[in-house]
């Protein structure tokens, strides 16, 4: 007996030293949406540790939408996912079977607490004279844009081609075509939104990025290439909705429900909405914002992904599954 | 013909400086054209798979060049991404002489797990043995794979088992937890950290069977262990809980009489990180104790040879029935290549005649000195000559490393065990020991071992003579990685 109460002790001693830690959340997100999360962390950080006194340490990876989401179903353990679009989290929910089914309805708009849209940044001047989407198919106009098969965002760019094409043509074997003759000016298909604005704005490649508002709204504010950029927004655009969701059995393993979920609903706060309009992207709910800050968001008419393609479900499975559009319309070379 | 300006020709004369060593016409001392460098950037595109649909070698601009080279660069180094993002998420694996089998998980999950070895093959001889003969045989004497590795930076874990003899057994079977250099909890089963030989690895002994010390020392068994290292490693400890085990054998899988054993050992070597003279010189203190009830193997001891032959044992009738404990002084000294190990063992165990009531603490002791010299001029350690300077090789100069060592020790048995608690005329007083040896390493991994002990015993024959000396010649052809 002796001996057993010296050995609890020494157990007790070591495990002392092992207990004791700082609470940490870690938020798998998309390409461009790191300078916005860099600041929701840090001012919810503050706000948490103020109403609770618990510190919370929140990281963030970014990568192609596509790519996180099946990081996620392979075992990366997210607490929460700000994704591209809710077809990343569904895949999350239906193959990782880490999330309900019905988690879009768990948080207002959607679970989108922000919105953006697509748009094209051309160099300054704008020398290939591109003013639409048919611009993008004449030939010697190089078009950047990530791979849909990994970025989300570069889905979005395709659905909003999709859909102008569709209204414009009103045929689906031009449609296709047209789609086809626009991946076919694209030199370098990158794997993320973000690495998509590298190779235009940074290396200089092509003459036209399809690109989120957000980010192109960005690569024009940047220091380094403030005045070589313009914005031009197409007659027809698509309303992007990243959602946002908390991973429920990631979140239960770790103890983190509580604060994963606060933290998404501290997007949907005043304060988060004004951080998403200083970030570029469009607020859910303008109204807590001052009207001066979404001055920088010209209106865009814009198709939705439940009225343009029956919701992302559908839309996945007819462009971007294995064997659907976009593999008849691409073939890496 | 078109013109280059002058920023957009400095990266196209890269392109065609390194096109160029490939090229056997571009001998020419002309500057090329354009449209030479149009179709020799094409032909670099197709073997890249990255040909433009509107590439055009005719009516290329040197800012359509331009823009394809940076299209290539782009892609390379998109490539060069997609590798590093690969190389980090797939595991390695590893093969080597020194280090054998391992398979590293990515950086992110830290994991490692490594495959080891060691079979020893032994030829054992006895001379002079006409009164108490021994068999000369070729022995299977360890036959030992080590699965090894960590599981993320909190848990180690270690699984050894042994297939030499009639049935597998496990040697090692613990876990590690470890919170910190200084404190790592072992869980499971591992050598007792009491005798400085028996606490050497098993492929790393001086001489092919342990020295009379090992035989009062404990030898495996199953507990809860804290370990750790202080100041530079210079100071390290262990102290642990164990079912308890009998002097110089593997506890059982199950604790016998329900009391179990403390151990604890110290060692310090102050000088470890000096570079001086006495940096190789190490010493500590180690003792075991618990209560110990019953009879048999499992609870009272039979101590061997170094020719592994028993010479003492108590009589059948007494039991273990108290404190066992043991304290052990020990130290190394290891300079270049000269090395010198040196330890004393005191094992006090009370023992009992049931039928008599007769008991007593007997007191048995054991010391011995082990000095080498590695005759190749590399340096001795406690884990042996780790690796040669010039490995054997068929037909070359490398011969290997050659180290001759010396033992001698001795094993004295407290007086007060005769004749009540054992017999005279069939068990020794005292075994006194010396042997020479030969350690032939060809290969880090590789190692010849031949051995002559001699064995002097006081008593252990009837009408009070002495048994005859024992003299064993063993050799060891030895396989570890």
């Amino acid at each position: 007996m002796k001996t057993s109460a010296i050995l609890l002790g020494l157990t007790l001693l070591v495990a002392g030293n092992a207990v004791a830690k700082d609470v940490e959340l870690l938020n798998v997100s998309y390409d461009p949406t790191r300078e916005l999360y860099a600041e929701v962390n840090e001012k919810f950080a503050a706000q948490w540790k103020q109403q609770t006194g618990e510190t919370l340490k929140i990281r963030a990876s970014h990568g192609g939408s596509g790519k996180q989401a099946r990081s996620v179903i392979d075992g990366l353990e997210a607490d929460v996912v700000t994704l591209a679009l809710a077809a990343d989290i569904d895949a999350i929910a239906s193959n990782g079977k880490l999330l309900p089914a019905d988690w879009q309805t768990r948080l207002p708009h959607n679970s989108a607490p922000y919105t953006s849209t697509i748009v094209f940044l051309v160099r300054k001047g704008n020398p290939k004279q591109i003013r639409d989407w048919d611009d993008l198919v004449k030939p010697g106009v190089d078009v950047i844009t990530p791979n849909p098969k990994t970025s989300g965002g570069a889905r979005w760019n395709y659905l909003a081609a999709w859909a102008w094409a569709s209204v414009h043509y009103r045929e689906g074997g031009k449609v296709v075509d047209f789609l086809t003759r626009l991946f076919k000016n694209v030199p370098v298909l990158d794997t993320g939104a973000r690495g998509s604005t590298t190779t235009f704005v940074e290396r200089g490649i092509g003459d036209v990025l399809i690109a989120w508002e957000n980010e192109a709204l960005l690569a024009q504010a940047e220091p380094s290439s403030r005045g070589k950029f313009e914005i031009v927004v197409p007659s027809l655009s698509i309303k992007a909705e990243p959602p946002v969701a908390w991973v429920d059995k990631n979140v239960a393993k770790h103890g983190t429900r509580k604060q994963a979920e606060a933290y998404l609903r501290f997007l949907y706060s005043p304060e988060g909405q004004r951080l998403a309009a200083k970030h570029f992207y469009r607020p859910a709910e303008p109204d807590k914002v001052p009207a001066a800050e979404l001055a920088r968001f010209p209106q865009v008419k814009q198709v939705t992904i439940d009225n343009a393609f029956g919701g992302w479900k559908k839309a996945q499975a007819e462009h971007f599954a294995d064997g659907g559009f976009f593999d008849k319309i691409y073939q890496p070379k | 013909m078109t013109r280059l300006t002058p920023s957009r020709s400095r990266r196209l004369a890269g392109l065609a400086l390194a096109m160029a060593a490939s090229t056997a016409h571009a001998q020419s001392s002309q500057p090329p054209t354009v449209e030479e460098l149009a179709r020799r950037l094409q032909a670099i595109e197709q073997r890249l798979g990255t040909v433009p649909t509107d590439a055009s070698t005719d009516a290329a601009t040197a800012s359509d060049l331009d823009q394809r080279l940076r299209v290539i660069e782009r892609k390379l180094e998109l490539q060069a991404e997609e590798a590093t993002a690969k190389a980090a998420s797939t595991p390695t694996v590893t093969l080597s002489a020194a280090k054998g089998l391992s398979v590293k998980s990515p950086p992110a999950d830290d994991v490692e797990v490594k495959f080891r070895g060691l079979v020893q093959g032994d030829g054992r001889f006895f001379s002079g043995d006409e009164q108490n003969p021994q068999n000369d045989t070729f022995l299977l004497r360890r036959v030992e794979p080590t699965i090894e590795g960590s599981w993320g930076t909190l848990v180690g874990f270690r699984l050894t088992a042994q297939f030499a003899g009639d049935s597998a057994t496990i040697n090692d079977a613990y876990v590690d937890l470890k919170f910190d250099p200084r404190a790592t909890l072992r869980i499971g089963k591992t050598k007792v950290p009491v005798g400085l030989e028996r606490l050497q690895s098993s492929s790393s002994l001086a001489m092919v069977e342990l020295g009379l010390p090992g035989e009062l020392a404990p030898g495996r068994d199953i507990g809860v262990q804290l370990q750790g290292e202080f100041a530079g490693s210079t100071v390290n400890y262990a102290v642990g809980a164990y079912n308890g085990a009998a002097d110089g054998r593997d506890g059982v899988t199950v604790n016998p009489d329900e009391d179990f054993e403390i151990a604890a050992r110290v060692f310090v070597e102050p000088w470890r990180n000096a570079g001086n003279a006495f940096s190789g010189l190490g010493f500590g203190i180690a003792g075991s104790s618990g209560d110990k009830h019953g009879s048999g193997n499992n609870f009272l001891p039979r101590y061997r040879t170094p020719g592994q032959v028993t010479f003492f044992n108590y009589r059948n009738a007494v039991v273990a029935d108290g404190e066992h404990s043991r304290w052990s002084p020990q130290a190394y000294y290891y300079r270049n290549a000269f090395g010198l190990l040196a330890e004393y063992i005191s094992s006090e165990q009370e023992v009992l005649l049931p039928d008599s009531g007769a008991r007593d603490a007997l007191d048995h002791r054991a010391w011995q000195l082990a000095a080498g010299w590695v005759l190749t001029g590399e340096d001795a350690s406690y884990k042996g000559v780790v690796k040669p300077n010039q490995p054997f090789t068929l037909g070359s100069a490398g011969w290997g490393a050659l180290e001759l060592v010396a033992r001698y020790g001795k094993l004295d048995i407290d007086d007060d065990a005769f004749p009540r608690f054992a017999d005279p005329a069939a068990v020794a007083t005292e075994a006194s020991s010396w042997g020479l040896g030969l350690n032939w390493y060809l290969t880090g991994n590789f190692k010849l071992v031949a051995n002559y002990t001699q064995t002097q015993f006081e008593g252990g024959a009837a009408a009070g003579a002495d048994r005859e000396d024992e003299k064993a010649f063993f050799t060891r052809a030895q396989f570890s990685f």
